[in-house]
């Protein structure tokens, strides 16, 4: 796979969100996942390995613990699919 | 600022159950009775979430030898293995355990929650890789952060997304590959399918450590766990378990078919760092060992036990996490309800576990029910009884829970 866009990586991470935002919150940027989204520790792994396998990538999880809103995540995956 | 502002939103949560009852974290038994019975009060409870799958910490023998090595010994070790030396308890269960399952290297700790915290952390180097299964017990996954390895999660109880993960990370310059699963997962009660990750283990090199924590003594035609059940134990490089489920007292182990992990005792900051398990304690579990190889019987009861229990509680509609075994899960609607339904129980003189987010896969709130071979058939028709009047409820149930979460 090609190095992705921003736009690209963050559309693709909403898309992933949507089954864990019931109450369908708005996302930005900004939206802290657990804190705004109200996305619980166990579906964030969930979805890191949605996203590990959509970009053959590994998000090693010490990075993850690092990691507080769909920006940080956004930044993430442009890093390692750059690697 | 107060030190206590980040535990708010625990303190709220933990208020709201509190409302429906007694506190399910922190129930206080008066008394045990034996194996299967405690009392509160002077009402007698029947003990249906223990994990004290064979029964055995009322056994007469299990006593004596805990009494023996207390008086021979004293109460306490007074400092760890390292700094202040060992007690012949300590060597004559690792020696026992080693020959039990035919592992070269045996080292015992005084938790199993230090045992994975200091294999992890330690057989794990900052070259190497951590695989592990996406519904890891806290002490797997405190391990992995404690250990200076990156940790990657695969799906669980898949050995094909482990596989694919290996296989993406590709050669791992200068370290290697350990992956770690649990033989029995301590929520759902459900069986990793041990033979596979075996095999995709040893297709790709990577070393294979099995928390055998819940199924250590219960399952295999010696007790030694699943991966003996599955006929695979010889395979497996490192099997972890505890002395608190089984084998009736507290501590852990850990066991090696590679004798060079010996070494590791010096490396092993939760081994080297804390005091040691008392004789009394390991002495219990030693006696218990002895159990585990000579009372087949007690497998057994409780494998008839279970599947006794999960027939009746699917009789009675109830949707279960995995198929028979020493843990049921009852799933239940949301954690309000559950935690009501958990008091209810309570009342009624059946103890199970309130099994809620986060800790829980797939977010699901829990009754959770781990059996015992001291449970009688009578036993599981009592505990049933109660379930199935739970269920006639339905609606009661969820009424005084929204009456709660109203009064909020």
């Amino acid at each position: 796979m090609s190095q992705p866009t921003h736009d690209e990586v963050y559309n693709k991470i909403c898309e992933l969100l949507v089954p864990y935002n019931p109450k369908g919150i708005a996302i930005s940027h900004q939206s802290g996942i657990m804190t705004d989204l109200e996305v619980d520790s166990t579906a964030v792994f969930d979805l890191i390995m949605g996203l590990e396998d959509f970009y053959d990538i590994s998000i090693p999880m010490e990075m993850v613990s690092d990691i507080k809103t769909v920006g940080e995540l956004v930044n993430a995956v442009m890093q390692l699919t750059s690697e | 600022m107060d030190i206590f502002d980040k535990f708010s939103a625990l303190k709220t949560r933990t208020d709201l159950v509190e409302k429906l009852g007694v506190d399910p974290f922190g129930v206080k038994f008066d008394t045990i009775l034996n194996a299967t019975r405690g009392l509160i009060g002077n009402q007698e409870i029947i003990l249906a979430g223990t994990n004290n799958y064979l029964g055995l910490t009322f056994d007469p023998d299990c006593i004596e030898a805990s009494v023996n090595a207390l008086k021979k010994h004293g109460t306490g070790t007074t400092g760890s293995r390292i700094a202040n030396g060992s007690y012949e308890e300590h060597v004559d269960l690792e020696n026992a355990l080693a020959k039990h399952t035919g592992m070269e290297s045996a080292v015992i700790f005084s938790t199993g929650y230090q045992t994975n915290l200091a294999a992890i952390a330690t057989l794990a180097g900052p070259k190497d890789v951590l695989f592990i299964d996406a519904d890891s017990h806290a002490c797997i996954i405190d391990g992995c952060r404690l250990s200076a390895a990156p940790t990657i999660r695969f799906r669980h109880n898949s050995p094909s997304d482990l596989e694919k993960r290996l296989i993406r990370q590709g050669e791992i310059e200068g370290g290697i590959a350990l992956v770690v699963i649990e033989g029995m997962y301590s929520m759902f009660g459900d069986k990793a399918p041990i033979k596979e990750f075996v095999e995709v283990c040893e297709r790709h090199g990577a070393y294979l450590y099995i928390d055998e924590a819940h199924s250590f003594g219960i399952f295999g035609p010696t007790g030694c766990g699943l991966a003996e059940e599955e006929g695979v134990l010889d395979r497996v490089d490192f099997i972890s378990g505890t002395f608190s489920k089984s084998l009736a007292s507290i501590g852990g182990f850990c066991l090696s078919r590679h004798k060079a992990f010996e070494v590791t005792r010096k490396a092993m900051r939760a081994y080297m760092f804390t005091a040691s398990p008392t004789p009394s304690n390991v002495a219990a579990a030693r006696a218990a060992l002895d159990k585990i190889a000579e009372k087949p019987e007690l497998r057994k009861n409780l494998k008839e036990r279970s599947e006794q229990l999960h027939a009746g509680l699917l009789a009675l509609g109830l949707e279960l996490c995995a198929p028979p075994g020493p843990i049921i899960a009852v799933r239940r609607p949301n954690e309000l309800i559950a935690a009501t339904e958990w008091n209810w129980l309570m009342e009624n003189g059946i103890y199970v576990n309130l099994a809620v987010p986060p800790g829980t896969p797939q977010s699901s709130s829990l009754l959770r029910i781990s059996l015992s071979a001291a449970h009688t058939k009578e036993d599981i028709d009592l505990i049933l009884a109660g379930f199935s009047q739970l269920s006639q409820l339905g609606d009661a149930m969820t009424a005084r829970a929204q009456e709660v979460l109203a009064a909020q």
